[in-house]
Parts: C-alpha cells; structure tokens; sequence
C-alpha cells in the first residue's frame, strides 16, 4: 500500500509536472490504464481513448505495473493522494474521489478478467501439446490415424464411431508393449538368463497376445469392417491380412526354421499343428465364401421392384443378419490364433519360446520398419 | 457306418498318420459331397439323429459356421450328417431337453457343463457330437482339432478307422 502511494507521489512531486488539476487527472487515468496499454483491444477499456495521455508519463507506467495488485487494494478513502488533492483544489473533490473509486474498480475487473482470459490460455495449450504429442506418437508407431472418421465420402462410417477410437489407442500401446517385452525378451537370452526368469517373460508373452484378442474382440462388437480392413496395422502388415489378423500356419512358417534344434518328437508335433492349422484356415476361408454367397444371394431380386417394399425389406433385414455373423468369424479367427500359439507353448521348452516369442516380435517390428519405409519413400505423385 | 468322403484342398498331402480315406489330386470348387441334412423341431428329434449317427452337427438353417464346422470335419475324412433347426428356434431349450449323458462332455481333458460354457459363449449354436455326445460348440471343436485330439475322439466315435 505504501508503495502505491508513493508512487502516486512521484507524479506529484516531480518538478517538470504539469498544473495541479491535469496532475489529478495524469494520475487517475495512470491508476487505470498502465495494464490497459499493452493489451488494449483485449479488454475493451473505455480509457484507451487516453492512451495519448500517457506518452508523457511512459516511465512512471512502467515503473508502476509491478505495484499493480497492491492498487487494487487501497480502500475507496484512500488518504494520501486525495489529501493532496483536497488541499490543491477543494470544488473538484468529490468528483476526483468517486472517478479514483470507479477507475479502481474497472482496474480490478479488468485484471480478473485477464487473469481468467490467461488461465483458459494455458489450460488450451497444455490440451494441445497432450494431443500433439499422442498424434506423434501414433503416427511413429505406424498405426493408422483417424483423421477421416467424420468423413463418409471415403466410405468408412459416417459417424466417429468411439469403440475404434478407443481400439486405435489401446492397440497403440499394445504396440509398445510389445516392442518393450521383445526388447527384454533379446537381453534376456543374449545373457543367458536362468529358465525360471525366462518362464516369466514367457508368460508375459502369452498373455500380452490375449490382451490383443481381447481388444479385438471389443472392436469387433463395435466395428467389425474396421477390423478385417486392418486399417488399424501398418501397410506391409496389412498385406498379409486374413480375416482381422496373420494368418497362424505363416507365423508357423516363420518360426519354425527358427527354433531349432528341435527333437524328433517336437519336429513331428510342430508339423502336425502347421497341418491342423492349415486346415483350420481353410474351413474358415470356405465359411467365409459361403457368407458371402448367401448375402450376394439375399440382396439378388427383381430390379423391376415387383416384390413390393415388405419383401425388400425382409431382404435387408437377412442381410443385416449375415453381416452379424462377420463377428462370429473375426472372433474364431482370432481363436484360432490364440489356439495356435498356445499348442506351440505346449510343444516347446522354456527357452526355446522365449526365442519363439523373439523371433515373433522382431518379425513384426520389421514389417512395421518396411511400412515406414515404404510410406516416407520418395515417388512421382500420381 | 458312412464311408470317409474323400477330400482334398488342391494341395499335394503328406499322407497322416492315420491314412484316413482316399485323396484325390485337385480343387474342389463345387460341393461335390451330398449334403445329409435333415430338419429337427424338437429336442427329441436331435436326439434321435444324435444317437443313429457318428458324427452329428446341429445348426441353423443357413448358418455360415456350421459350413465351417462340415468343412473341418470333411477335411479329417468324416462325413458329417447336419441337422437343421428353423431360424427362429430356440437354441438353448433344445439342447437342454438332451439327457445329461448326451450333453456331457466326451473330450478328454475337459470339464463338466459344456451346455454352460456353449451359453457362456453366447453361441450355442452349430453343435458338434461326436459317438452320441456334444463336444461343443465351433470354438471347442477348433482348440480340440489343434490340439490333435479330434482324430482320437472320431476314431473312439468310429466315424474313422485306420
């Protein structure tokens, strides 16, 4: 408080000041425009109209928006500079304390105001740096961004659909686990770590892929043509796409070479279950065929419209059915896969799937580099 | 007893170990094989089906899975024979009016209430019973394929022999 009036003081007791009555009126108008001048247009002041005013006096503007807060205490009977007005002019007294009151308070408010104004500033840029910083990282990890889901021209779904969304993010940070747990996985082995810590890793493994089919499996409910696009994993991924996900018998293929030495019984085992789930894919490949025979079947009729609007709508009704039962497959496809990973943690040793694991992992994470490489290739634009 | 129906996905097949039928060379991109259906209404119905035949598939008229589920078991050389229900037929009150020995499992390794686990599953149906009991539903009939116990099962069942 003191140093506000001191500050008021200063005006006055500078030599160079002008008559008494424009050192009143200097004075009022600085009390409420110091903040007003650097953001004028912000606040709508009505005293910007005064900014000429101020030139004069830029210094003691200055000097004084540090005492800002400590103004906007001083009480209405504010004793030291009316005082001094009061002896250099006795008429305008009443009109100078009541304009000191109001420009006090206008002070006040427009420091509120600021001070809400900045603090929804800050809270927007904190949002916007959190989103930048997820859409960077999605786009690192080669998952696709959903930036058209509003956007049915591209013939996605109309509407944002929340379920892909929320898959989007969660397989995001599958995919980080998984690139984490490979990583411990290759440490783990290269330094010959006992079988009972690589049981654990193993088994982190195991169901770090359950959590996958868990997610898919919600997905599906939500968007099941989301899903078997492989929209969600990178090109090259998606290249080898079989119903919303690999295709177990080429993972098989992968491994295998991988794994030796395997012992007779294992070698017989592991190509029994390459057969099985070889077999396996193609009775659902044929179901899959057969579903969409019968929905190309169930959408076929008269064109000419004799059938009447009762019939095409029983149609539609069918067709809606059928396309129900792509859920049914995405989830026994997936169930498939669980199945075959599975009977191979059966058929090998501790060690020999925490190798599996690796070589699984690191085959992946390949895939994901190539779809990098190939995306950020320079080409012709067509 | 019915004769292994010979199968073949165009791809040249080691022989398995238990020679199951004949193979022959080439695509099949017809249905060659005579589908044994027949239409069931009731829980006795099936139960008669289940008890005359080796291998049963129960299902919904125009189901795509249990086309999955003939295709796999085509595939281990049986011919399944497929019992239609009608579409708005209620699945779970059929298998429930199957006595418990029916509705048992007969797989080895596997626990108790398969009729609870196949409500569970939300997907009661296409069954599959194999010797006169259920075995379960697609998923079941997948993990026991994988895990190499459906040919020992068929071959109990005598639906396949050596």
């Amino acid at each position: 408080m003191s140093q506000g009036q001191a500050g008021a003081s200063h005006v006055i007791s500078s030599p160079n000041s002008m008559s008494s009555a424009s050192a009143q009126f200097a004075t009022s108008r600085r009390i409420g425009i110091y903040e007003p001048n650097r953001q004028i247009s912000m606040w709508g002041d009505s005293f910007k109209a005064d900014s000429s005013q101020n030139t004069g006096a830029s210094t003691i503007v200055e000097a004084d928006a540090k005492h800002d807060n400590r103004l906007g205490d001083i009480p209405l009977e504010s004793p030291g500079p009316s005082k001094k007005y009061d002896q250099e002019a006795n008429k305008p007294a009443d009109k100078v304390l009541r304009r000191l009151a109001q420009n006090r308070e206008a002070a006040r408010k427009s420091r509120l105001r600021k001070k809400a104004y900045v603090q929804q500033l800050e809270s927007s840029r904190l949002k916007l740096s959190q989103l930048e910083q997820e859409l960077e990282h999605a786009k690192q990890q080669g998952v696709y961004v959903g930036g058209h889901l509003g956007d049915s021209s591209l013939g996605l779904s109309g509407t944002v659909n929340s379920g892909v969304a929320a898959f989007e993010m969660e397989y995001g940070h599958w995919v980080e686990e998984q690139n984490r747990q490979t990583g411990e996985l290759r440490a783990a082995l290269q330094a010959h770590v006992s079988d009972i810590e690589l049981r654990m890793l193993v088994e982190s493994g195991m169901s770090h892929y359950d959590n996958l089919f868990h997610i898919k499996a919600i997905a599906a409910k939500s968007d099941v043509f989301y899903l078997m696009s492989g929209m969600w994993k990178t090109p090259a991924e998606r290249f080898f796409l079989w119903i919303g996900g690999f295709r177990p018998s080429e993972l098989l293929k992968v491994l295998s070479p991988q794994l030796e030495p395997l012992t007779e019984q294992q070698v017989v085992a592991v190509c029994n279950l390459q057969q099985s789930s070889q077999q396996a894919e193609d009775a659902l490949s044929q179901g899959m065929d057969k579903l969409q025979q019968t929905l190309a079947e169930t959408l076929t009729s008269d064109p000419l419209g004799a059938s009447g609007v009762a019939t095409y709508m029983g149609q539609m009704a069918n067709a809606m059915g059928k396309l129900e039962g792509l859920v049914n497959f995405v989830n026994q496809a997936d169930h498939l896969r669980q199945q075959t990973l599975q009977q191979m943690y059966k058929i090998l040793t501790t060690r020999q799937a925490a190798r599996g694991l690796l070589v699984l992992g690191d085959y992946f994470q390949r895939l994901r580099a190539l779809s990098s490489l190939w995306t950020a290739r320079p080409h012709e634009p067509a | 007893m019915q004769q292994a129906i010979p199968y073949s996905n165009g791809r040249a097949w080691a022989p398995r170990r238990n020679g199951g039928g004949a193979v022959i060379g080439g695509r099949t991109a017809v249905e060659q094989v005579v589908v044994a259906a027949r239409c069931a209404t009731s829980g006795g119905e099936i139960r008669r089906v289940v008890e005359e035949n080796p291998v049963v598939v129960v299902g919904r008229r125009g189901c795509c899975m249990v086309h999955v589920v003939r295709r796999l078991l085509l595939g281990q050389g049986v011919n399944p024979t497929v019992c239609e229900v009608g579409e708005d037929a209620d699945e779970a009150a059929l298998i429930a009016e199957l006595p418990p020995s029916m509705a048992a499992s007969g797989a080895a390794g596997s626990g108790g209430d398969v009729v609870g686990h196949l409500r569970r599953q939300g997907m009661v149906l296409p069954a599959v019973f194999i010797g006169g009991r259920l075995v379960g539903g697609l998923d079941r009939l997948m993990a026991v394929h994988i895990s190499g116990e459906l040919v020992p099962i068929l071959k109990q069942a005598g639906a396949l022999w050596l």
